[in-house]
């Protein structure tokens, strides 16, 4: 069946985070308090307990003076996602419209997808031992629903729907706003590693909104899809936990150990 | 709301919309996609607003007179103004009376002493029957247009940018925006809030407003008008039941201490005006009636005695309510879900305030700071002052009633949104623990009180003892009884009052609030209709305007856009030339207008026409669209007691500025009250601009959102914003802590160093702002210092409304 | 007179119905185990106004009962898509209306009632330093008393006008009242008829401020 997707337009976006509440208010999300470090966006990533964040940047150049500009963060649901390929459980699995879905019971918290996903989205949630990322609110659009964020946006920001239609609506959109002050508009997500699943109109170069404009999985990536996985999958925590050296028993070690400060965990607040 | 869909060009200035009312920009990007609208953000700030506006354009906070003025020279000038809708529909045709003068800052009829006008001389020109003289060319040296071309002469572009700070070519960039639509197919909309009222020259920003969008032809039509964006909920609907000191339900002046007021003959006598105000007499005595029932007879006045009357010499506004708390003149207060300990100006001197009431109730969802304003907590500061009279709890001898109320969606009821609409809420889920409705508190209250009262017989006790409180039988008042009785009954059968014209002046009605008549109907099976219950979402409009008429109800008498008599033609045939669409009424001389006596002629249209039905264009005042006001017409000039300071809005300084008035030699406006004239703080010890405001992850004083950890997360501590040259001169880093001073206290806060503010170069030299969230306090998931511990005991000389927005501070690393 | 939900579900008439219809026009079924069930199938959303700024958006507020009926906790609050003014959307204010009552606890992740929520009424005696819980009926019938007692100690029957002559003028000047801006029309109208019958002038609202 066609994919559906969310169409983001940085131009309409108000960055009011309306999408990052209804993210937390749908998927039963704890708050995650961190202090006020002189910019707005308060995280500066997603965590385990916040799958969506706002980011604000500011710009400034001698003709077009101030620009802020504002992006939706959160997992771009890749066409061919490296979680996926990586995940030594088949934690991952790609529902038949196009959402990239974690399944918690699967999970053993190894965090091998956190490192190989190009934007480090899924997160580690200390209290489960657990991985979590943005769900696509798979629940609500099983029943026909528009996921959490896209339902809420007040300003028409995000919109979902078919992604060939959406796409054929971004490029529209990016030729009136090339046209109307926004020369270097662009659209993310319709190439991007053969494609996300989350299509975004940007009023400027993605580096301006802190996208890689080159996204790309790390080396090791296809090793472990091509050999590994389908070779010694039976093997695979027996092998991690033997190997000494290798990344993921690192993480695995470390997030065993007690006291281990994670990034989605409360931490009290206050300055200085 | 909807309404901004249909605009040409959006002026959002002293407003924030994108943060404080999200959903419109909702609205705005369709007319922007729709109709190729553009939006302009007049702001001292570079917001979330701004970044989303076409053009934006800074200006020193305060000088918003300077810049709407050259905006009317700028009109004027190059003949841009809607010249049918100017001679039709204001009164820039009228003449003034010779004697009024203007020189120097200062109207004629001032008295230095007492600070005040005698407004005499703002006056209309009238002929021997009494009606103003009219110089349909508008070229008399008397008529107001050219009164308003002379006032407004001094306000040059550049003498307006070394006020305001404007630069240059983004002033032009506005007024060239801007005033594009005064072409007769163009409507253009002005949405302001706090950022413009709260100044010493509040109202008179506002007047400022309407002169432009008269002169632009934009008032009563879709996509225009001035739109206050109201920030709570329900304070459209708190002011219609009139909790301010000076009206009583329905927009009437209170009763007074005032000659004129003596008795209710006399107090209809005065507050009775022409147009629509003809009807005050029913309004009062049917209000009357509803609040004292049989005990209100045309023999006592239909009760009119019981009402309070005020001492028409005082003022009782928050400031002066909270002065006289000071002072010791008050010993009981109630607070109704609002928090002055956060929320109001001066808020050292307001919590101070506090220790001197000798019992305090408070309805809340939370302990918020004014709650626990008697705590250890509450008397913490930053940084040691003299000025700041720490107290310990054992100081303090108020007494504190706290009453858990309900949330929102645990009672029903309605609120009355920023553009008239009244909705009513479903209870959704049980309150929480013991919490209870306000309207259980309140008449818990009154029940109890006039139970104490019971039997009395002194006659100052008539007013409880006869009080007409019946809302059920159980312990739930009910909440149609009470929607019925703000809406107005029969006395004969207790049936609903079909709209405020029936109301009657002979005690045979009673209806609480008269801008609500018309909000409950009877259902065909003769069951109470409460209309704010509607939920049928079609667009009426047969032009897709968004009217939604069968959507919840509005006053008057589910009316979607006022004045709209001047959304057609003086004709009122014709549409505005190429703007056929927007015409939201027309008159129809074919049809049945009166079906008593088959009179024809009628006007109809998508709206409910804001005008007589059945008055023809070409009759007497049938081409005069604003029917609240006497005149018939809009107000370029506030002729009389309309203002206080003046007929035309005039620049005056905010009380504390860093710079003289370069318009006029009056500093600051010669009308305004002045509490504490050794707290104005001057710009050698205090050299900085500050101003306070929201952002949308928090909502007024926060506690409805630092409650919150959803909302805490987003917004987890106070912060003042800064550029990165006062940064540099002052060794500030970003994210580190910063104390903030003025003459009247003293906050810690998280310093935010951005690109979006710049120094200002006003009148040749550079000034530096800094903004300050006013939405923190001790209490809650999110804390931090209160802003408004900084802001000044002084306000509009209209409304009283405080300057919280321009005053004088100093900065520097903690 | 009382408004059930009963009522409402037919007041609202055909409209309400458009809540438990598809959004998208197209059902998908789910492909991974993953996926939960939605909380909110076969729920009764309720609607109501967003309390945080003016703009009079709705929400629809889906609540859990038992078999009875009895409320047993809030299921979630979202933006109510038969409202004309916001379609749907709402902001993050409007969006966190749920924490309004109950939040999910940081370290557990358990729903559990907003712990800032005030559930029984609170009483603070003169130099006291700390609260006191007391039931309604105490806290009611003592502010009673102290309204009586300030308002016969404060009060001005009569007073002479500028011309001479003496009237009623019934106020008290030692009572004062602010705040309503958040309460529903039908609260703040007996609130203001309530102040005013007993005298007050120092009456309030934020509209002022």
């Amino acid at each position: 069946m066609a994919y559906m997707t969310n169409l983001y337009d940085s131009s309409k976006c108000t960055a009011c985070r309306g999408c990052m509440i209804a993210c937390k208010e749908w998927n039963q999300l704890p708050a995650v308090m961190e202090p006020f470090k002189g910019n707005y966006s308060t995280h500066d990533d997603t965590n385990g307990d916040t799958f969506t964040i706002i980011k604000f940047m500011e710009e400034e150049d001698p003709v077009d003076g101030i620009r802020w500009n504002f992006i939706k963060f959160n997992c771009f649901h890749c066409l061919d996602p490296a979680c996926m390929k990586v995940c030594p459980q088949q934690a991952y699995s790609k529902t038949e419209w196009g959402a990239t879905i974690h399944d918690p019971d699967k999970c053993i918290g190894c965090q091998y997808c956190t490192y190989a996903c190009p934007f480090h989205i899924p997160k580690y949630r200390k209290r489960e031992d657990k991985i979590t990322k943005c769900t696509f609110c798979a629940d609500r659009v099983a029943e026909g629903l528009t996921p959490a964020c896209a339902r809420t946006c007040p300003a028409n920001a995000l919109k979902f729907g078919d992604r060939a239609e959406l796409l054929a609506e971004a490029e529209e959109r990016v030729k009136f706003l090339r046209t109307n002050g926004f020369p270097r508009a662009t659209i993310y997500g319709k190439l991007e590693l053969g494609g996300l699943n989350n299509i975004y109109v940007l009023t400027d170069t993605p580096d301006k909104f802190g996208l890689p404009v080159d996204p790309h999985i790390p080396k090791q990536i296809p090793f472990w899809q091509d050999w590994v996985q389908p070779w010694l999958g039976w093997l695979i925590p027996l092998a991690l936990a033997g190997s000494a050296t290798s990344f993921v028993t690192t993480r695995i070690l470390a997030n065993k150990h007690a006291g281990h400060e994670e990034p989605g965990e409360h931490v009290e607040r206050g300055h200085e | 709301m909807v309404d901004l869909k249909n605009t040409d060009v959006a002026l959002i200035m002293g407003s924030n919309a994108a943060e404080n009312h999200p959903v419109s920009f909702r609205w705005l990007d369709r007319a922007r996609q729709d109709r190729g609208a553009k939006i302009i953000h007049v702001d001292p700030r570079f917001t979330r607003t701004s970044a989303k506006a076409d053009v934006y354009a800074p200006l020193r906070s305060g000088t918003d007179i300077a810049f709407l003025g050259g905006m009317i020279k700028y009109i004027l000038e190059n003949k841009l103004y809607h010249e049918a809708y100017v001679v039709n529909y204001t009164n820039a045709t009228f003449l003034i009376k010779e004697g009024f003068n203007f020189d120097d800052g200062i109207f004629s009829g001032y008295d230095p002493d007492k600070r005040a006008y005698d407004v005499s001389s703002w006056d209309y020109e009238l002929d021997a029957e009494g009606n103003p003289i009219k110089d349909m060319t508008m070229t008399h040296p008397r008529s107001v247009l050219q009164l308003l071309k002379k006032h407004y002469s001094r306000y040059d572009i550049d003498t307006v940018c070394s006020i305001t700070g404007t630069p240059k070519n983004k002033y032009l960039q506005v007024l060239d925006t801007f005033c594009s639509t005064s072409a007769p197919d163009k409507t253009g909309t002005i949405l302001y809030a706090m950022g413009i009222t709260q100044h010493t020259v509040g109202s008179q920003n506002i007047r400022a407003f309407s002169i432009v969008q008269l002169l632009l032809g934009n008032m009563g039509r879709p996509g225009g008008g001035i739109n206050a964006l109201r920030g709570e909920n329900n304070v459209q609907g708190a002011t219609d039941m009139a909790l301010l000191y000076h009206i009583i339900p329905g927009y009437i002046t209170s009763p007074s201490t005032a000659t004129e007021h003596k008795d209710l003959t006399a107090f209809l006598a005065k507050e009775t005006t022409k147009g629509y105000r003809s009807n005050t007499p029913k309004w009062v005595t049917s209000l009357l009636k509803a609040w004292w029932g049989d005990s209100a007879t045309k023999d006592n006045d239909f009760g009119y005695h019981y009402l309070p009357k005020r001492d028409s010499k005082k003022n009782y506004s928050h400031i002066a309510m909270f002065e006289a708390m000071y002072k010791g003149e008050i010993d009981g207060l109630f607070v109704m879900g609002t928090n002055p300990v956060v929320g109001g100006p001066n808020a050292n001197k307001e919590q101070t305030a506090l220790c001197n009431l000798k019992w305090m109730v408070q309805a809340d969802l939370w302990l918020n700071e004014t709650a626990d304003f008697w705590t250890y907590q509450a008397w913490e500061r930053a940084v040691h002052n003299d000025k700041v009279n720490i107290k310990t709890p054992a100081d303090i001898g108020t007494e504190v009633f706290f009453l858990p109320a309900c949330a929102v969606f645990e009672k029903e009821g309605t609120a009355a949104q920023t553009g008239r609409w009244v909705q009513f809420r479903w209870k959704g889920a049980e309150p929480v623990g013991e919490s209870k409705a306000d309207l259980w508190i309140v008449d818990q209250i009154a029940t109890r009180v006039r139970k104490l009262y019971q039997g009395s017989t002194k006659p100052q006790d008539e007013p409880i003892v006869n009080l007409n409180w019946d809302y059920g039988h159980g312990h739930e008042p009910d909440i149609m009884k009470v929607a019925l009785e703000l809406n107005g009954y029969y006395l004969g059968d207790n049936k609903p009052v079909p709209s405020f014209a029936k109301l009657m002046d002979d005690g045979s009605t009673a209806c609480g609030c008269w801008v609500y008549c018309g909000c409950m109907g009877l259902t065909p099976t003769g069951e109470l209709d409460y209309k704010p219950m509607h939920r049928d979402n079609k667009d009426n409009s047969k032009h897709g305007l968004g009217l939604y008429s069968n959507w919840a109800w509005s006053w008057p008498v589910n009316r979607r856009i006022v004045y709209n008599r001047c959304s057609v033609q003086p004709d009122g045939i014709n549409p505005w030339p190429g703007d056929e669409k927007r015409a939201l009424i027309q008159w129809d001389a074919s049809a049945v207008g009166d079906p008593a006596t088959g009179k024809l002629g009628k006007w109809v249209g998508d709206d409910v026409p804001d005008f007589n039905v059945t008055l023809a264009p070409e009759e007497p005042g049938g081409k005069n669209p604003f029917i609240m006001r006497p005149e018939g017409v809009g107000c370029i000039f506030a002729a009389k007691t309309s203002m206080k300071d003046g007929p035309f809005p005039e620049h005056y300084e905010p009380w504390e500025s860093p710079t003289t008035n370069k318009i006029n030699n009056q500093q600051n406006n010669p009308c305004v009250k002045v509490w504490e004239p050794d707290k104005q703080g001057n710009s050698k010890d205090f050299p900085y601009v500050a101003t306070t405001y929201r952002v949308v992850e928090h909502w007024q004083t926060g506690a409805l959102t630092r409650n919150l950890p959803w909302l805490s997360e987003l917004m987890p501590d106070m912060f003042v914003e800064i550029s990165e040259e006062l940064a540099k001169e002052k060794n500030i880093k970003n994210g580190r802590k910063v104390i903030v001073s003025t003459s009247r206290g003293d906050i810690s806060a998280v310093a935010c160093v951005t690109k979006r503010l710049k120094p200002m170069i006003i009148n040749g030299e550079i000034v530096h702002m800094v903004g300050a969230i006013w939405q923190f306090g001790f209490k809650g998931f999110a804390t931090g210092d209160i802003a408004n511990r900084l802001t000044p005991h002084i306000g509009c000389a209209n409304s009283m409304c405080p300057e919280y927005k321009a005053f004088l501070c100093d900065i520097r690393r903690a | 007179m009382k408004v059930t939900r009963r009522q409402f579900l037919k007041v609202t008439g055909a409209t309400a119905a458009t809540f438990a219809v598809v959004e998208l026009g197209f059902d998908l079924n789910a492909t991974a185990s993953a996926i939960k069930e939605l909380r909110t199938k076969n729920v009764t959303p309720v609607p109501t106004v967003c309390p945080y700024c003016a703009s009079g958006c709705g929400l629809v507020v889906y609540s859990q009962t038992d078999s009875s009926g009895k409320f047993e906790k809030l299921l979630s609050i979202q933006g109510d898509p038969d409202n004309p003014i916001n379609k749907g959307g709402a902001c993050s204010k409007g969006a966190a209306m749920f924490n309004l009552r109950e939040i999910y606890d940081p370290h557990n992740g358990e729903q559990v009632v907003n712990p800032k929520r005030v559930a029984k009424p609170l009483y603070r005696a003169p130099k006291s330093d700390k609260w006191e819980e007391k039931d309604w009926d105490w806290m009611l019938d003592e502010i009673a008393k102290r309204v009586k007692e300030t308002r016969d100690a404060s009060f001005i029957h009569k007073e002479k006008l500028e011309d001479g002559t003496e009237v009623i003028v019934n106020r008290t000047e030692r009572i004062g009242s602010i705040g309503g801006s958040g309460l529903d029309n039908e609260e703040c109208y007996l609130h203001s008829k309530l102040m005013r019958a007993l005298g007050l002038v120092y009456l309030e609202t934020q509209a002022r401020i």
